[in-house]
Order: structure tokens, then sequence, then C-alpha cells
């Protein structure tokens, strides 16, 4: 039987079923639903697939994710520029809605070289074992127009907890403009140790 | 029953009043300890002898000490008074013969010493007083020789005394020379000519030594023999104080000379890497004693094991098969007594709590810089420049370790120690290459900047206005404070901060750290 294009979409296994021993239960399978059932599992699928394919893209936000911390009294500015996030939201159906972001704390900036260093290593953010800090989204709830509060769960470290985010979404077209800001615990995730001077709470700024 | 009966019709006032003198006792203020007999601690046990110091930086040869029973075998020192030791043209008239009249003193009684500021006392005198006569570093003819103290620019009393050695009356007609007092390192003659005990000390115990050797004629092997038996190293890599030994004796006393006052190259140590001579004051808080935080300090007991260790005991270490007085392991441990400064005989367990004690107890002077609009702004500069990281008030340390460049931080050892995981990039000598070296420095506390000096733990810098120069880093700079023998220029790396500030901010910082 000839193999058509249809055919390498639909069941791609078909081109390959005379080169792999296991291909036999793909044959079988391929042999139970007829070309209609067939074309009806690839709509399902392309359906449930496409926003995520997309909607849901990966961008690299051109402003850094923001932090501050007091330090001595002083207000220390940080970023980590390497992030990237997906985004699929509507805010007419919170609940299919999701964000996740993913960032490099290698990439991260106080304006002193050492202490950026320091922030690296295991007291911090220990980038060797951990390489990324993660943020996902559980769910979302309107605050009134354009503003949402998100419950997120945010993994820094080995460490993983769920994070309340207020965000304002504005919108101009299809393009949308992100703007959350959050404080953090740096101690609930492994980040130092208890300090006289340097402050546990860390406001984070996210803009894309 | 009866009496159980009988008890309960006792009233409630009467059972108050049996409280009553505990009470009174309890909050006494005389420190008197009523209820409990004082409990010296046991400080040299082989189990806490085992992991109290770091490992060498080349664990293989990681400080071996003496066993309990080594220890407690050594005879207890008897403490005799002492008298001060002046420069000939000041001394007062007829003194020497003075001197020669006395008679022994035992000056050190633990039965009479009762209140927490008897201890104190009795430290001090300990403190002062020296554990050698057998002229370990200088003799009765060096201080008796007027060029001795011109030749290295001796720092002085008003009154004409050498602080940092003392004259020990063992009978009538025996005086000798003391050398080796906690006092001899860790007192500072001050520019307005006070005396500043527990501080940095400003004595040239390295000029004085090279002095020593040249005055006596000592022998080219014998130069070699004594420096090799305080700093021999052979298991380091590339052994630098063989290469030194190797130079031959006037470059070996030139190393000597070349190490300035505030530094020392105490045994276990470097004259290559000289260590700068730690101010005591304030020890109490610091976790980790010695430049590369050798002796882990959690504790009285820990204070107490690091001065039994460093009045000379660590002679007898052995590192690996290697004990640089050339003892064997038979020979150490075959009962006859080694003959050799501070090997011989320890001190007791009481002496070193009074020692201890009176450390802990030392404050510093009052700081003639108050803060200022200027120091002020020195202070958020501080801030700003993130020295609170390292530099964390009130202690103004951290209290951790940083691994010094070309030292891996073993994974245990983040259990263990408090490691503060960046090396701030400052010369690795010492660490990596003496007996003491542990691959880590300990992060200095700032307290007390303005009267101590030089800096870093190489006391490479004489002010701390050199640290904030960006010439330091160049090849062609002269250090100010120590310069190795054997270059005439030479970059003062690492520790880079503040390099940037301009000049204005640099004098405020520089301020502020003087309010310290």
């Amino acid at each position: 039987m000839d193999i058509g294009y249809l055919d390498i979409v639909v069941a791609p296994w078909r081109s390959l079923r005379n080169r792999c021993v296991r291909c036999e239960n793909f044959n079988y399978l391929s042999n139970k639903f007829d070309f209609r059932s067939r074309l009806l599992i690839v709509m399902l699928l392309f359906f449930l697939l496409a926003p995520i394919l997309l909607f849901a893209q990966s961008i690299k936000p051109e402003n850094p994710i923001q932090f501050k911390i007091k330090n001595a009294g002083i207000t220390v500015d940080g970023t980590i520029s390497d992030w990237e996030i997906m985004v699929d939201f509507d805010s007419k159906k919170l609940d299919q809605s999701s964000i996740r972001g993913k960032a490099n704390p290698e990439s991260i900036q106080t304006g002193i070289k050492l202490r950026d260093k320091h922030l690296h290593g295991r007291e911090y953010f220990h980038i060797q074992k951990f390489p990324f800090i993660s943020l996902e989204s559980k769910s979302f709830q309107s605050k009134g127009k354009n503003t949402f509060v998100g419950i997120f769960e945010l993994q820094i470290r080995d460490v993983k907890r769920e994070v309340e985010i207020p965000f304002t979404l504005s919108q101009t077209g299809k393009q949308q403009k992100f703007k959350g800001e959050f404080v953090i615990d740096r101690l609930d995730f492994g980040l130092g140790e208890r300090s006289l001077v340097l402050s546990d709470e860390v406001r984070v700024i996210i803009e894309f | 029953m009866k009496i159980k009966k009988w008890l309960s019709k006792l009233p409630l006032w009467l059972y108050a009043c049996l409280v009553l003198p505990i009470l009174a006792f309890g909050l006494s203020k005389q420190g008197t300890p009523y209820f409990s007999v004082l409990d010296i601690p046991r400080i040299w046990t082989d189990e806490a002898m085992k992991d109290w110091e770091l490992p060498n930086s080349n664990p293989a040869f990681s400080a071996k000490p003496v066993s309990e029973e080594f220890y407690y075998n050594l005879p207890e020192r008897v403490i005799y008074k002492t008298y001060p030791v002046y420069h000939p043209d000041h001394e007062p008239e007829g003194y020497w013969e003075w001197l020669h009249e006395q008679e022994a003193e035992v000056v050190f009684d633990e039965s009479k010493l009762v209140t927490e500021e008897d201890w104190i006392k009795a430290g001090e005198l300990l403190f002062d007083y020296p554990i050698d006569t057998l002229g370990a570093v200088i003799n009765t003819q060096h201080v008796r020789n007027p060029d001795f103290y011109s030749s290295i620019g001796m720092p002085l009393t008003p009154e004409g005394i050498m602080p940092f050695a003392q004259w020990v009356v063992a009978g009538k007609g025996k005086v000798y020379l003391g050398n080796l007092s906690c006092a001899m390192c860790h007192t500072r003659v001050m520019e307005d000519d006070s005396l500043l005990k527990g501080a940095q000390g400003n004595w040239p115990g390295d000029k004085a030594f090279a002095f020593a050797l040249e005055s006596d004629g000592v022998s080219e092997r014998g130069v070699q023999g004594i420096t090799n038996i305080l700093f021999g190293s052979p298991f380091v890599e590339g052994d630098p104080h063989g290469k030194l030994l190797a130079s031959g004796r006037e470059s070996i006393l030139e190393a000597f000379k070349a190490v300035p006052e505030g530094a020392f190259g105490r045994q276990g140590t470097s004259i290559l890497y000289p260590p700068q001579a730690p101010n005591l004051i304030g020890v109490k808080d610091r976790k980790y004693l010695d430049h590369g935080g050798l002796g882990q300090h959690r504790n009285l007991e820990d204070m107490m094991r690091y001065i039994a260790m460093n009045q000379a005991l660590d002679f007898l270490n052995f590192y690996g098969e290697y004990n640089s007085l050339g003892l064997t392991k038979e020979r150490l441990n075959n009962g006859e007594a080694i003959i050799f400064p501070g090997t011989h005989d320890r001190h007791s367990d009481a002496q070193l709590y009074a020692i201890a004690k009176y450390v802990y107890a030392l404050t510093p002077p009052e700081n003639p810089n108050k803060p200022s609009i200027l120091s002020e702004r020195g202070k958020i500069i501080f801030a700003e420049q993130g020295c609170v990281t390292c530099h964390t008030p009130p202690l103004f340390t951290n209290n951790k370790l940083t691994p010094a460049d070309g030292f891996e931080v073993p994974e245990e050892h983040y259990d263990k120690y408090d490691i503060f995981d960046i090396s701030v990039g400052t010369d690795p000598g010492y660490t990596m290459h003496t007996r003491r070296g542990t691959g880590y420095y300990k992060v200095p506390s700032l307290l007390g900047v303005w009267y101590r000096g030089p800096f870093l733990h190489d006391a490479s810098l004489a002010k701390l206005e050199d640290l904030f120069d960006p010439a330091r880093l160049r090849d062609d700079y002269v250090p100010t404070g120590f310069k190795p023998h054997d270059v005439k220029t030479k970059a003062v790396k690492g520790h880079e901060f503040g390099m940037e500030l301009n000049e204005g901010d640099r004098e405020a910082l520089v301020a502020y750290l003087l309010t310290l």
C-alpha cells in the first residue's frame, strides 16, 4: 500500500512498521481504527493542542526580572536578565489560561560582580545544582478591569511554594502586556541565612 | 502520714522563708560560686583534639597533635613574678643589680581565685608571662645592647620599657629574659605612647630575630636549621620554604628583616607569607582563630586549646610523617623531655582558663574618631558597596571562611564549617603553603581598624587608604606594608572592593571605617 501524506500524519507508524518489531503493536492498533476514526482523533488532537501551539508562545522578554532587597538599610536593585515565559492568557477564560516562566539565576546582576558570584553559590541559588527558577500558574482570579491575581507555583532551588501574584494586563490588539509584583521570603526558599542586615523579604517585579 | 499531715498545716509564708536564702545567694553580684565548685574544663582530650582544628589545605598532612596522655604528663608551668625590660639607656640606676637580689615569687595560685575578676586579673598576669627563658627569639645579651633597639626601630613606652619581653626571676641571681608571652605579639605601643594590650601588636619580632642571629654569628647551617624548624613544610606544593633555605644565610636573614611590625612569622606560618598579628580585642565573638581559621572557636574550651597549642606545643605536631623538630614518633613518645621552647612543659588547665577569661574580657580603648557628616556618608557607601555582606555589623565580620584561590572546598566542609564560598583573591600563599594553612582565610572583623595596621592577612598594606588604591593591583606597585625580601615591586591583589570610588567617597568610607 502506498503511503500518502495523510497517512504520514494520521499513522506515521505505518511507514515504519517494517523497520521495527515493536511496530507490530502499532499495526494492531492501526488496524483497529478505520480512516474516519483516525481522522477524528487527529482533529480532536489538533483542537486540543491548537490553543497551545498558536497562543502559548515562548517569549524572551526585553525587560529583566527586577528584584529589590534591603541590605543594611540600603535598597539593593538586582535583575535576572535571562528568562522566558509562555503565556496563554484570555481574560474571559481565566480557567483555561496559563502562564509559565523559567529564569536562569546565572544572569543575576546586583552591581557588584563578586556578590553576583556569591549568589550563584550554594548558599543562594546554587546554580550548578539548580540551574532554573520556574513559575507556573495554578489559577487566576479577576479583581477588576485588567487587574488579576494569579496563584503560581514558584520553584527556587528545590523548594516549591505557592505565591499569590497580583498583576495588571494592558492589551492593544493582540499584544498583551503584563506587570506583576510580589514579595517572597528568601529564607522560605533556602536563599542565604538569617541576617542582621539583609532583609528576608525580596520584592520581585515582573514585566513582559 | 502524720508528718505529711503536720507539714500540710504549716503556713505558706514559712515555705517562702525557706526559699529566701537561695534567692539571696542567687542574686548576689559577688560572683562567688556558693553552690558550685568552679569546673575547670580538661581541654586536651583525644576526643576533643581530633577535629578541633581544620584540616590542612593538603589534608594528608593535617596536624596530628600529641596525645592526651603525653600532654598531661608534661609538668605544669610555675608562674614567677616578672619585671619590665628597659632600654639600657632608660634603666633606673641600680635596677639590674636590684633584679639579681630578688627572690623568686610564685604569683599564680588558683586556690586564691574566687571571683570572675580574680580569674581575669590572674589571666592578665599569665598573658604577660613568657613561657620561654631559653632565648627562643632574643636573649639577655641582645636586650642589654642599645644597638638592638636602634637597628630594628623597637617601639618603647615613654619610660623606655620594651613591653614585648620580661625579666623572669626564678631565684636570687637567676634573672632570665623571657620570650613568647601572649603579650609579645599582642601588645601595641600606640602613637600616643600608651600601651594597648590585646591589640595587633607592633613587636618587630622577625627583625629582632634577624638581629639575634646576626649578632650571635649563627652559621648558615644554624640559620637554615632554625628557619626550617619554624616554617619547614616540605609537603606543600613547590616547597617554597625549602627554596628559601637553599637560598642561603643572607637571603634568609633578609627574609626575616622584611617582615614589618604588626606581622610575625610565628611557628608553622611563614616569613614568605607572614601573618598579620591578630587583634585579640573582641576575639570572644569570632568563630575561628588564626588567619586561616585553623582553630574552631565554639566556646571557652576552644580558646584554651588554642592558647595551649599556640604557645609552641605545635612544634610537636606531626604532619603526615613530618615533624619540624626532626622528631620521630618513637622519640616523641619515649618518655624523655623534649627541651625546646614551649615543648617541655605546659600551662595547667586553670592557667589556660584564666588567660582565656582575660582575653575574653579585653575591651577596646575609646575611639577618638567620632562619627561625622563625612563618616555618615561613608556608612552609606559601606552599605552600597556591599561591604556589609562579609563585614556584617555589629561584629563587622560574618565570621565565615572564604576559600583562597586554588583551594577547592571539600563537600563535607559545607556542613562542618561556616563557608562563604567565594574567594576574594588575596594572596593564597599563607593558607596554601604553610603548616597552618587550611585553604581558607577567615573574614576579618573591621572593629578597631583605627588602632590597627598593617592590613590584610599578610600585612602588605600599611594604611586603610592603600586598600582602595587601584595602583596596588599593578605589578609595579611597591607594597606599603610587607614586601617580600626578594622583589622590588609586587601587586597586592584581591579584595578589589571600593576601587572605583572617587576620591571623596573613598575618603568618606575610610572616615567611617575609622569610627568602628
